[in-house]
């Protein structure tokens, strides 16, 4: 256990020495996710000031929602994303048939190869927009709310990972994944709003066939102490078993793709 | 002696949707629920002893990489069994995985922008290789493939030749008991192959490593291998000594008679007149158990004949020959 543990810290180090061979471009590019997302932040602002409200929401709970939603997809994404959206590439290339001859467990492989680093621009900018959201939103302080918050926030990041990885399995099965990723990213972007605003059947998709509203809409609105549609009561106990049950369906569906591997041919 | 590797009646099949010719198939081709099934490996057969190396050989579309595939334990087979170092590979494919090397010429596992050694102590890791047994190993094996003057340049930075050659070194750093590699002269020089394929020679004499290679390029296979399995159209059509190869196949031996005056045309029982250039003519023979004295005592000595020239056809032309009879055999069967 502490031999693999190591050897998949040695993975993430030489992850990062590569990434360190265009360190130019790393940072360059941290700057301008930064620069995209503080767009994103800056458009909603300037909406509230002409609404006040949206779907009942006001400017702080929409930042902290959008705050939430960042870090947990950065957390999740970085331990996923990158990795999952190239393995249809591996697959075509045929570069993963030599990576399953090699005595390590082939998820663990490719995912601490890969660990993302460049989610610092998401967490940067998230940290600081949670924080004041935090403060400046009407959120009632607890024991129980601040675990929740914690607990929510983990499960939030490990709904983002199962779904990226449940996505970036498919390549196994059908080699290439990457229409999967558009509709996950346009689910994605609808988790920056409270959940309440969209049309019945797009609350019901989310919290079920794409369940992208445990990522934010979902916790948040616990925290808050807000209405969640469909979900009701409940809400609290489905944003906090959502990543762990999710999280053991993309395990069962990753050795299904892996079990069914026919490569790319060649 | 017991096999390391058996092979019994293996087939892999795999299913694909029906593709559609032009614009219209294209989007018929989106939608069809048609399937049909290809047949990449036909009811293989074979034992690979240890410490033997074979050349596995075959076009391209043979079913070469398939079989190297279900070896390794990436692919399943759909009929038969198959026995790797004792064990199933598909369903121990994490223990077998320490026993066995695996080259796939263009499939790189190097590190693209590190230096290759973080490559190799990667691999000592993953591998558990003890260090005083990796480092001993991967001084020696750097020596003889000439590694030392590039350990500590990027991987991006080195030359194909050079990386293959690590490659290689790689593969054999946890003291694998069999080495696979697939293609792995592909697009290299000269010199590069020649040094690839003395080494691999050298690894399979010394240390009796069991080598299993796939190939397009004979001289590999003439250098590294005593045997040869062949395979065509998924099926094995030779397995046996590289040698006795041209006996199996048939391919004939072709004869130049050179005349000093023109005898006009010679037509003989025991070879077949291919062309004929007056002075010159070429045959050739097709049966084995003819002999060339049989043959000039055919001719005669009334004719007078100058010279003689006799060409065992090589490993190529035979294989090729073997493959124009069987497009020819197709094109005329319905």
């Amino acid at each position: 256990m502490r031999r693999t543990l190591g050897t998949l810290l040695l993975l993430v180090s030489m992850y990062i020495k590569s990434q360190m061979e265009y360190r130019g471009a790393f940072w360059l590019d941290r700057l301008a996710q930064i620069v995209s997302y503080g767009a994103v932040l800056l458009g909603m602002w300037i909406l509230l000031q002409k609404f006040q409200l949206l779907g009942g929401w006001n400017w702080p709970e929409l930042a902290l929602l959008f705050s939430f939603q960042l870090l947990a997809y950065a957390l999740g994404a970085s331990v996923s994303f990158t990795q999952l959206r190239n393995l249809d590439d591996l697959v075509r290339l045929g570069t993963l048939d030599a990576l399953l001859t090699k005595p390590i467990n082939t998820w663990a492989y490719l995912i601490f190869s890969g660990l993302n680093i460049g989610y610092a621009g998401h967490i940067i900018l998230a940290i600081p927009v949670l924080v004041w959201a935090l403060l400046a939103a009407q959120v009632s302080w607890s024991i129980g709310t601040a675990l929740f918050f914690v607990g929510s926030l983990l499960s939030a990041m490990s709904v983002t990972g199962a779904v990226i990885t449940m996505i970036g399995a498919t390549a196994m099965i059908w080699v290439r994944s990457n229409h999967l990723f558009a509709i996950f990213f346009g689910f994605w972007e609808l988790t920056r709003y409270p959940l309440n605003i969209f049309p019945a059947g797009i609350q019901a998709v989310m919290l079920t066939i794409v369940p992208l509203a445990y990522i934010s809409a979902v916790p948040v609105a616990v925290l808050l102490d807000k209405p969640v549609p469909l979900l009701g009561d409940f809400a609290w106990l489905a944003a906090l078993l959502a990543g762990p049950l999710l999280t053991l369906i993309a395990i069962a569906h990753w050795r299904y793709a892996m079990s069914r591997y026919q490569g790319a041919g060649g | 002696m017991t096999a390391l590797i058996e092979a019994r009646g293996v087939s892999k099949r795999f299913r694909q949707h029906r593709r559609f010719p032009g614009l219209l198939g294209a989007f018929k081709t989106l939608v069809t629920t048609e399937y049909s099934e290809v047949t990449a490996v036909a009811d293989i057969g074979f034992d690979i002893a240890a410490g033997e190396a074979v050349g596995y050989l075959g076009p391209n579309g043979a079913g070469k990489s398939t079989m190297i595939k279900m070896m390794t334990g990436i692919l399943v087979p759909s009929d038969g069994t198959l026995s790797v170092l004792g064990r199933t590979p598909h369903l121990e494919r994490m223990a077998n995985a320490r026993q066995i090397g695996v080259v796939f010429g263009q499939r790189s596992q190097l590190w693209w922008d590190l230096p290759l050694i973080d490559s190799f102590t990667l691999h000592q890791r993953i591998y558990d290789i003890p260090l005083a047994r990796y480092q001993d190993n991967l001084a020696r094996f750097s020596e003889l493939l000439d590694l030392k003057p590039f350990l500590d340049r990027a991987v991006r930075q080195l030359s194909l030749g050079q990386r293959m050659r690590a490659e290689i070194v790689m593969s054999l750093l946890h003291d694998p008991k069999i080495l696979f590699l697939d293609e792995p002269t592909i697009g290299l020089d000269v010199v590069a192959k020649d040094a690839v394929r003395r080494f691999l020679a050298e690894i399979n004499r010394e240390r009796g490593v069991t080598i299993i290679l796939t190939t397009h390029d004979l001289q590999d296979i003439e250098t590294i291998c005593p045997r040869l399995i062949m395979v065509d159209q998924a099926k094995l059509i030779f397995d046996g000594e590289l040698g006795k190869l041209r006996s199996a196949l048939g391919s004939a031996r072709r004869l130049t008679l050179e005349f000093a005056t023109d005898p006009g045309p010679v037509i003989l029982s025991t070879a077949t007149l291919t062309s004929d250039d007056g002075l010159i003519k070429h045959y050739l023979l097709e049966r084995d158990d003819v002999s060339l004295v049989q043959v000039l005592s055919e001719v005669g000595n009334d004719r007078d004949l100058k010279d003689v020239a006799l060409h065992e056809p090589n490993i190529e032309e035979v294989i090729r020959s073997f493959y124009q009879r069987r497009n020819t055999a197709a094109a005329i069967t319905p």
